[in-house]
């Protein structure tokens, strides 16, 4: 049965950033040999990861799409790609639902909606960030150089655009806890996007996000020693 | 008579979301406690099959690093 696949691998550019090109090449290279066709190729671009793995920080995401007979074992042998190469620090495959795909349909279809959203994550990373800094010793405690408590909330900050995720105000809390943990993703002006697919809806209006690679990297470098021993025991799954 | 948690109505079947993405961590992070652990379903008013979409869609994204297993290290 024809399936389609997605392959999410996060490849580790501390040493070398062309590690990217040779082993999404190569990768591509297996599938194709395999039988499979290539439909998306996405690469996100470096992100700071929420946990290190084998003492990185941070990693190159690359996604690819294709399609393959079931019979053909493409994810298998992928996935033993991934596991001798020693640049590659994780990595997913699995097949797309159809559920997924219905998805995909109807954000395209209310493209401005996503829009909207995928360009207000940038932001809430970096307006949040000077309010993290001094919330960060005292737990959840608002900031009193903060002009109101509600600052800290991402959303509130975020501009007027966005529809979907409106205000939240249960969470400033908890929202002012994790946003340090989830990096904004990664601006790639560079690249060509595929029009309608959400991640890619970040990189063309993305412009107050210009500035995030530095931040990510600076909090990387301060960034607390969080549980290795658990990043060991994931590394065999999937 | 145990005290009712603030159940909410999940906001997951409000934005008509019919499938959760991994990728998308801003909706993920609503679902974590400031541990890093699930919402339990009574707290957060997902059905079923969402909270099963949820917790599948949280497993992949903190597989992939991009949300933490744990959290409440030094913050």
């Amino acid at each position: 049965m024809q399936k389609l696949y997605c392959t999410i691998f996060i490849v580790d550019v501390s040493q070398n950033p062309e590690e990217v090109d040779t082993v999404t090449s190569r990768i591509v290279q297996l599938i194709e040999d395999h039988g499979g066709v290539i439909k998306r190729q996405n690469p996100w671009g470096k992100r700071r990861l929420a946990y290190p793995i084998r003492k990185k920080t941070s990693g190159y995401y690359v996604e690819i799409e294709f399609t393959a007979h079931s019979h053909l074992n493409i994810p298998k042998i992928i996935e033993q790609e991934y596991r001798l190469n020693d640049r590659v620090l994780r990595y997913l495959t699995y097949v797309v639902t159809p559920e997924e795909l219905r998805q995909r349909e109807l954000n395209a279809k209310q493209g401005k909606v996503t829009a909207a959203r995928e360009v207000s994550r940038p932001a809430p990373a970096r307006t949040s960030k000077p309010a993290e800094d001094a919330v960060q010793a005292p737990e959840a405690a608002p900031a009193a150089s903060e002009p109101a408590p509600e600052t800290t909330e991402p959303e509130s900050s975020a501009p007027a655009p966005e529809t979907t995720e409106a205000p939240q105000p249960a969470e400033a809390a908890s929202s002012t806890e994790t946003s340090n943990e989830t990096p904004s993703v990664e601006p790639k002006p560079a690249e060509t996007p595929e029009p309608g697919e959400e991640t890619a809806t970040t990189e063309a209006p993305a412009t107050p996000a210009e500035s995030i690679p530095e931040t990510v990297k600076e909090e990387a470098a301060s960034s607390p020693e969080e549980t290795p021993e658990k990043t060991e025991t994931t590394e065999e799954q999937s | 008579m145990l005290k009712p948690r603030k159940k909410r109505v999940s906001r997951l079947s409000e934005s008509g979301i019919i499938w959760v993405d991994f990728r998308d961590t801003k909706l993920l992070v609503r679902y974590l406690n400031e541990q890093g652990k699930i919402v339990p379903r009574r707290t957060s008013g997902n059905t079923a099959q969402q909270q099963r979409q949820l917790a599948q869609a949280i497993k992949r994204a903190r597989h992939l690093a991009l949300l933490p297993f744990v959290s409440d290290i030094q913050r």
